[in-house]
């Protein structure tokens, strides 16, 4: 691994990033075979930024504040076309700016679309999806949040998943 | 995120992540990773840098084609164009988050942050009495 992943992450979040790293288990790795090109394929996004569009619930940032190892583990469905002038991102640990000034840097629904036209992938798929990055207790995360996600991806005929966190 | 991608993943949805902090989404243990040098908060790259953005796209995507098993990880080439130093300066100005501030105030707690031993809604409560 050349790439040093710790070299934006100021001194602290960088001892505990390298202290998470040193006690994962990852034990065996899931591997769903892809089944057709990439050129075929419909792709849905997950944007880790916690994106909420302004027509939905909010992402419950005074829950964190009254308990600050706590993070809202639901997800937000954001439909493909939805634009930076009707989302806000409710995540605490990034600077929110940079994805509210253009969503596409977070949740890169137009640069699929884009790629897309390219005949680079098959098409995107009508909904993407949003999570909040941090959740140190992942339990309702992984067992309700993870499975709807994908439920809903498979109602929509989805073929393959972008992970992109924030 | 990478909990997040092995359910979906085992649900029967190829997937791939891009990360930042490749070194902790690797170890977590995922099918498919592309890992770049990027701050965190701009993972696609700068705003309003559409070919940027594409390209990078581009390359996470690309791993789903390429990958034959798990834990399939390529680094994407893209260099951040300023230094870390740089890239923190422009978020100067906001609040830390929740748990920086709880943990500014009661820096005994950190161990448990890096432990991951989380305290309950119980032994908050008695924390703030």
């Amino acid at each position: 691994m050349s790439i040093d992943s710790y070299r934006f992450l100021d001194f602290a979040s960088r001892q505990v990033m390298k202290a998470w790293a040193a006690r994962q288990k990852p034990g065996l790795i899931p591997f769903t075979p892809m089944t057709k090109p990439l050129a075929e394929c419909t792709i849905a996004l997950v944007s880790t930024a916690g994106v909420a569009r302004n027509d939905d619930v909010p992402f419950d940032q005074d829950g964190e504040r009254r308990d600050p190892w706590w993070g809202d583990p639901s997800f937000r469905v954001i439909p493909l076309g939805t634009t930076e002038r009707e989302v806000r991102l409710y995540h605490m640990h990034i600077d929110p700016r940079f994805g509210e000034a253009d969503l596409d840097v977070v949740l890169p629904m137009r640069r699929l679309t884009e790629l897309s036209r390219e005949g680079v992938v098959g098409g995107a798929a009508a909904r993407h999806y949003s999570i909040m990055g941090y959740i140190l207790e992942a339990t309702v995360l992984l067992e309700e949040t993870a499975p709807a996600i994908a439920e809903h991806m498979r109602h929509d005929g989805v073929d393959a998943a972008a992970l992109v966190p924030a | 995120m990478g909990l997040v991608q092995r359910v979906v993943e085992a649900s029967g949805i190829p997937t791939v992540s891009l990360s930042m902090i490749p070194d902790l989404t690797r170890a977590v243990g995922v099918p498919r990773l592309a890992g770049i040098s990027y701050p965190m908060g701009r993972p696609l790259g700068r705003p309003h840098d559409a070919d940027g953005q594409r390209a990078v796209l581009r390359g996470a995507l690309d791993v789903l084609a390429t990958a034959r098993g798990p834990d399939a990880y390529v680094e994407l080439p893209f260099v951040w164009p300023e230094s870390p130093a740089q890239a923190r300066n422009a978020s100067k100005d906001l609040p830390p988050p929740p748990i920086v501030e709880l943990l500014t105030r009661k820096p005994w707690l950190i161990a448990k942050l890096y432990t991951g031993r989380i305290p309950t809604e119980v032994q908050i409560a008695d924390q703030q009495v």
